[in-house]
């Protein structure tokens, strides 16, 4: 379960401070689909970040299975995230020089963590990448970025993903598909907190999550 | 750590240097810049120095120790001191350390007229001793006990030839070789073998003079004589040195001006390459620095990060190294004879310093791309990662 508990976070941007979030509470069981719906600028990302430990919020505390997130110091947060988050981001952020499988395979430098082509291939192949694995990013299509991606956030077997525009680059086909994985997911137990614009994604959440000017507007 | 992992790592840097290899050139260059410029420094100060050696040991011996009451006037006008010492102030000057020079040979020499003509009796100690442990080529020759090495000069007056019998002071001595001709008053000498012409002239155990070889190589003040000066009045008062000055000093002095400009360029060439190379380890954070936040965000510490950017930095110094020895060591070998005056030795290759700047060029790199790594992994992880 994730609780969040009055948090606020401000950037000083310059001369300005910009307040992302402000006095946010929320509370999500585990094995809920959450949607993060929101203008541009409204904090969607700044959640997310500070859901997956990466962004210390100004205040305010957030308990994950739990476990109090900022008070972990900064090794077990890094740790935190190898075992219960899996990050999915619009942009895939895979890098440009590793194969989709080297990408993937990355992850076994991460202690405790041993994953093998096996395992790999045989999510790549439900996902329908399995003969695009040995393919640098420059040479996948938007879809399969994503779903090398996918498969980077899952085979670790997180707790929670944290999707931050996932489909913002696909097409209706690849959307959908990437929401079904999501989807298949969140129905073997994980929670997926998942920010998004349109309505495709409705139809698969439990929850939509409605921010304005780092406020939540109204829960559904 | 597996062994499984940590190959996988190095796999990882190299792949990224292959896919960035414009920064990874860059870098090697300014690491090959500084390598090279201390190896060719280096590598030319040793062949100067080993020319300074040769040009020293090709003129004989440079140092000459003589009783300290010598009358020098007498000295120079006779060509030897008329007093004598005990030969074991050989034994003393081996003792002491802080002075290098070598071949000691101690000599007796005797004025005598013989067949009516002013000869030199020259008695040569069999060895020539040199400090521990250190095995040099004789300079001089040894002689049997009871025969004769006889001067150009001699030979020609007396028509003497090999083989023949002389008499001194009552005693026959075969003449084993007579020499060729030198042009100095060698060529009136006789020469015996020391401990001979001792007992010949009732002088046991007495030498006039100790012959040494100083090799002209700076010591720590880099004042050779002065400090054997200094060394020999604490360990053997009863003795004197002094130091035939030549072209060697001038080679010596004109190494040290190289050395003292060196010094005073190093730390500013090092500083620019540090610069240089810490700037283009920027520019590779700079790229990567989505890189950098997708690895926080899969949970990699701040640690694993840099480590893999420490290791880029120790293959940039090692790459470095090598290439930048083989560079400095080329340059010094073509140009050292030309530019730098190394006309009488090979400008050798000096090992030593592939190892060391293998040890060293690594480290350099890793303090030069120190900052940009720290920087890198101080970065606020979710800023790595904006998409706007
Ligand atoms: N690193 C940052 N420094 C300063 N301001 C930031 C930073 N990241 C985000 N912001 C600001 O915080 C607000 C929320 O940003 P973000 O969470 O990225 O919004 P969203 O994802 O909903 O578009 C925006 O006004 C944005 O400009
Ligand atoms: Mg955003």
């Amino acid at each position: 379960m994730i609780s969040i508990q009055k948090i606020t976070k401000s950037y000083t941007a310059g001369q300005n401070q910009v307040t992302a979030l402000d006095s946010i509470d929320l509370t999500i069981a585990i094995s809920e689909f959450v949607l993060v719906k929101g203008e541009s600028g409204s904090g969607k990302s700044t959640l997310l970040f500070v859901l997956g430990g990466m962004l210390k919020p100004s205040s305010g505390g957030i308990v994950v299975n739990k476990r109090d997130l900022f008070s972990l110091s900064e090794k077990e947060r890094a740790i935190y995230r190898a075992k219960e988050i899996g990050f999915v981001f619009q942009s895939y952020h895979l890098l440009p020089y590793l194969n989709a499988m080297d990408n993937i395979l990355l992850l076994n430098k991460l202690d405790n963590i041993a994953i093998s082509k096996e395992e790999v291939i045989l999510i790549a192949e439900e996902l329908g990448i399995k003969d695009r694995l040995y393919h640098k990013p420059s040479e996948l299509s938007a879809g399969e970025k994503q779903r090398v991606a996918l498969v980077r956030a899952m085979i670790t077997k997180p707790s929670i993903i944290l999707a931050d525009e996932p489909t913002g680059n696909l097409d209706e086909k690849n959307t959908v598909e990437v929401l079904h994985y999501l989807k298949k997911f969140q129905d073997n137990g994980g929670t997926v907190v998942m920010v998004t614009h349109g309505n495709l994604a409705d139809s698969y959440a439990t929850r939509t999550v409605n921010l304005h000017k780092g406020k939540i507007k109204n829960k559904s | 750590m597996s062994g499984a992992t940590s190959k996988l790592k190095i796999m990882l840097v190299f792949k990224e240097i292959i896919h960035r290899k414009f920064n990874f050139l860059m870098g090697l260059l300014a690491m090959i810049t500084i390598v090279a410029l201390v190896v060719a420094f280096y590598t030319i100060t040793k062949a100067t120095q080993d020319e300074t050696r040769l040009l020293t040991r090709n003129m004989g011996f440079n140092v000459r120790i003589i009783p300290v009451a010598s009358d020098m006037n007498q000295f120079w006008l006779q060509g030897y001191s008329d007093l004598t010492m005990s030969e074991k102030v050989v034994d003393k000057m081996i003792e002491q350390k802080s002075v290098n020079y070598s071949h000691l040979t101690a000599t007796l020499h005797k004025r005598i007229h013989w067949r009516d003509k002013e000869i030199i009796l020259s008695g040569i100690s069999k060895e020539e001793r040199e400090p521990m442990g250190s095995n040099k080529s004789k300079m001089i020759f040894a002689i049997p006990p009871g025969k004769v090495y006889l001067g150009y000069e001699l030979a020609q007056q007396f028509n003497l030839a090999e083989g023949e019998t002389i008499t001194f002071f009552d005693k026959e001595f075969e003449v084993i070789k007579t020499l060729s001709e030198v042009g100095s008053e060698d060529d009136i000498r006789v020469y015996f073998d020391l401990a001979t012409l001792q007992d010949l002239t009732n002088m046991k155990g007495r030498v006039n003079e100790v012959m040494a070889l100083n090799c002209m190589c700076s010591t720590k003040n880099g004042d050779p004589l002065t400090e054997l000066r200094k060394e020999l009045a604490k360990i053997a008062p009863e003795a004197k040195v002094i130091m035939n000055s030549t072209i060697a000093d001038a080679r010596e002095n004109q190494r040290k001006m190289t050395d003292k400009y060196f010094a005073l360029l190093f730390p500013i060439i090092l500083i620019i390459c540090a610069i240089w190379l810490g700037s283009v380890a920027m520019g590779n954070v700079k790229d990567r620095t989505h890189e950098i936040g997708i690895m926080r965000a899969l949970g990699f510490s701040a640690w694993k990060i840099s480590s893999l950017f420490l290791q880029r930095a120790i293959v940039i110094g090692v790459v470095g190294s090598v290439l930048g020895f083989a560079l400095g060591t080329l340059v010094s070998m073509n140009l050292g004879p030309k530019i730098f005056n190394v006309t009488m030795v090979a400008v050798d290759p000096v090992f030593n310093l592939l190892y060391l700047a293998v040890l060293l060029g690594p480290l350099f790199a890793v303090l030069a791309s120190m900052l940009p790594i720290v920087w890198a992994v101080n970065q606020d992880s979710a800023k790595l990662l904006n998409e706007h």
